[in-house]
């Protein structure tokens, strides 16, 4: 997984999804080195609406990246004139939204931004922030997902994770293909934040959780604090690649998550989970599907993180903050 | 007063808990005392949580005890630390061979075994919980890899499905071992403690299966009695067979090495076994 290089410092850092809560701790991470020269966050809102430090070494842009042209002047742009040498993509799509424009935000602005990577004068490195939900849950897998677990590759599942594997399997290939790119794709387990996209965040926010009767799964979380470490160590790890997961310091089983959460744990018949959550993200338009979740609400899976460790130097610290999610 | 629901049902819990920790001191106490790696709320990865495991201590112990009146011979042969594999013959219908086995290592040992269930056992409701709590895992080459090298003792029957469900009139012939444990020996280095439990083909005689099927579960057995007969249980621990002697890890990709090392453990079992049925003096007694 890693490859020897001449390994330096970055001298500066593209931050796709500055404006979210992870791009934002990332880049108040980055700045906290003296060494680094710049970091061009990037974000779809405006600056005064992004809580991002004042620093001479930050400069925000706010740039729709669902145009390839966008992404090709930022990074032929802004990017070359700064000297960016390593790029962070966090620019999924956090709600939970279907459609072409969707799709685009997800792949194709990954896709185009490999491309563009592999031929630019300054970027020799990329860190893709990719997802635990790529891999598949389901009985006789191991309940301890190393990185070679196999993927959600079914057709029926929803697009929000069919993109996210699709993205995923696209750093993969090029982490194959680009032998001068340096490509590290960071599967994260569940980070548990507001704003942050997290499907169980969104579950744990209502004041009673439904949950399959009968079942308890062992599920692993994440700090914001440790996956903006494991980002900010994946930026400095010059000269490896390969594909890490980021497992968080909280390993309990699901009904655990909903008492430290202050909510009401109501186990029923599993067939009734999928209509109820419908009807509630219908109603109340709630982010949470029980049809992307079904499988870890059934069955164990936690993130093995020996390899992050061994070369990233990654190890989870900090623990969740569980009380009050719906804030 | 104004209770939120969320509230009461947290403190109902924390009340439950401490009152089962105060009603089951002495199998707690026991349950501590064994090596646990705490993933972080008091639960392993995959689930153990030792109270949950006292509980299923102190209700096993009275069956081990006073009905099924367990005679252990050779315990000492498992080792006190490191990992290993306690390798047994697998019958009786409903797994209380599993379960009276787990209970002696545990009592006898200070040794929690990671019992190693089928595929399908995960996917029943409560059972699946109930099990991991007690520490079974899924019997996956990546679940069982993690506690190897944790170090951990594990228990499988290689029979599996096919030994559990043995009419009764094949009682006590071993069926085909599966090969898996052999290839875990070896490449993780762990000795394997063969183990002849005499006593649980008598439990629940099988008259036929009906051919239904819910969460993966391959068949509903038909049996002569709906609960165990107390029949009496010996436990015959072999000497640890140390498979990976003479052998590298990576010798267990060598399918003739490891069906071998399988026959080796088969054999072992199947002397255990009939030299517990030459001792013992009846079925109950």
């Amino acid at each position: 997984m890693s490859g020897p290089s001449g390994w330096r410092a970055p001298r500066g850092v593209l931050v796709l999804g500055a404006s979210t809560p992870l791009g934002e701790r990332l880049c108040r991470a980055l700045l906290a080195d003296p060494e680094l020269r710049a970091v061009l966050a990037v974000g779809k809102e405006p600056r005064e609406r992004v809580r991002l430090p004042e620093d001479a070494r930050l400069r925000y842009q706010p740039v729709d990246i669902t145009h390839a042209r966008h992404v090709h002047d930022l990074l032929f742009g802004p990017a070359r004139e700064l000297g960016v040498d390593v790029v962070v993509d966090l620019a999924m799509h956090r709600a939970n939204d279907f459609g072409r424009s969707v799709h685009v935000q997800n792949v194709e602005s990954l896709r185009w931004l490999l491309s563009l990577a592999e031929r630019h004068p300054t970027v020799r490195r990329v860190v893709f922030r990719s997802y635990a939900e790529v891999y598949r849950v389901e009985p006789g897998l191991p309940s301890v997902i190393t990185e070679d677990h196999p993927l959600e590759l079914s057709p029926e599942a929803p697009q929000w994770v069919r993109d996210r594997v699709e993205a995923d399997v696209l750093a993969c290939v090029k982490l194959g293909l680009a032998p001068g790119l340096e490509i590290a794709v960071l599967r994260c387990a569940e980070v548990l934040a507001p704003h942050e996209g997290s499907q169980l965040h969104d579950y744990l926010s209502a004041p009673v959780c439904l949950r399959s009767a009968g079942f308890d799964p062992m599920l692993n979380v994440l700090a914001l604090e440790d996956a903006a470490e494991a980002l900010r160590l994946a930026v400095y790890a010059g000269g490896t690649r390969g594909i890490f997961n980021i497992p968080g310091a909280d390993t309990l089983p699901l009904s655990g998550c909903i008492r430290l959460a202050g909510r009401l744990d109501v186990p029923v018949p599993g067939p009734l989970l999928a209509p109820a959550y419908e009807a509630r993200r219908r109603l109340r338009g709630g982010q949470f599907s029980y049809r992307i979740n079904r499988g870890r609400f059934h069955l164990a899976a936690v993130l093995d993180g020996t390899l992050a460790l061994r070369t990233l130097g990654y190890a989870p610290h900090d623990r969740v903050v569980w009380t009050n999610p719906g804030r | 007063m104004n209770v939120r629901p969320a509230a009461l049902q947290s403190w109902l819990g924390k009340a439950g808990r401490r009152l089962a920790s105060g009603l089951l001191a002495e199998p707690l106490e026991h349950v501590r005392a064994l090596p646990f790696r705490d993933a972080g709320h008091g639960y392993d990865l995959f689930g153990y949580e030792p109270l949950h495991a006292a509980f299923g201590l102190a209700a096993l112990e009275q069956l081990h005890r006073h009905w099924f009146r367990v005679r252990s011979h050779g315990a000492e042969h498992v080792p006190a630390q490191g990992p290993a594999i306690l390798v047994g013959n697998h019958s009786g219908t409903l797994p209380f061979d599993a379960m009276m086995l787990w209970t002696d290592v545990v009592l006898r040992r200070q040794r929690l075994p990671r019992a190693v269930a089928d595929y399908f056992v995960p996917t029943l409701p409560f059972v699946s919980t109930l099990y991991a709590r007690g520490g079974v895992v899924g019997g996956t080459v990546g679940n069982l890899r993690v506690l190897l090298e944790a170090g951990e003792l594990l228990m499988i029957f290689p029979e599996g499905v096919p030994g559990i469900s043995k009419p009764f009139r094949e009682r006590y012939q071993l069926k085909e071992f599966r090969v898996g444990h052999a290839e875990l020996a070896i490449r993780h280095q762990a000795p394997v403690v063969p183990v002849g439990i005499v006593g649980a083909e008598e439990q629940m005689p099988q008259l036929g299966r009906l051919p239904l099927q819910a969460f993966g579960v391959p068949y509903v057995p038909v049996t002569l009695t709906p609960f165990p007969l107390p029949v009496r249980y010996h436990l015959l621990y072999g000497e640890p067979l140390r498979l990976h002697e003479g052998l590298r890890p990576e010798d267990a990709d060598d399918p003739e090495v490891v069906r071998r090392a399988a026959e080796r453990v088969r054999g072992a079992v199947q002397e255990l076994v009939e030299r517990g049925l030459r001792q013992r003096e009846g079925v109950f007694r």
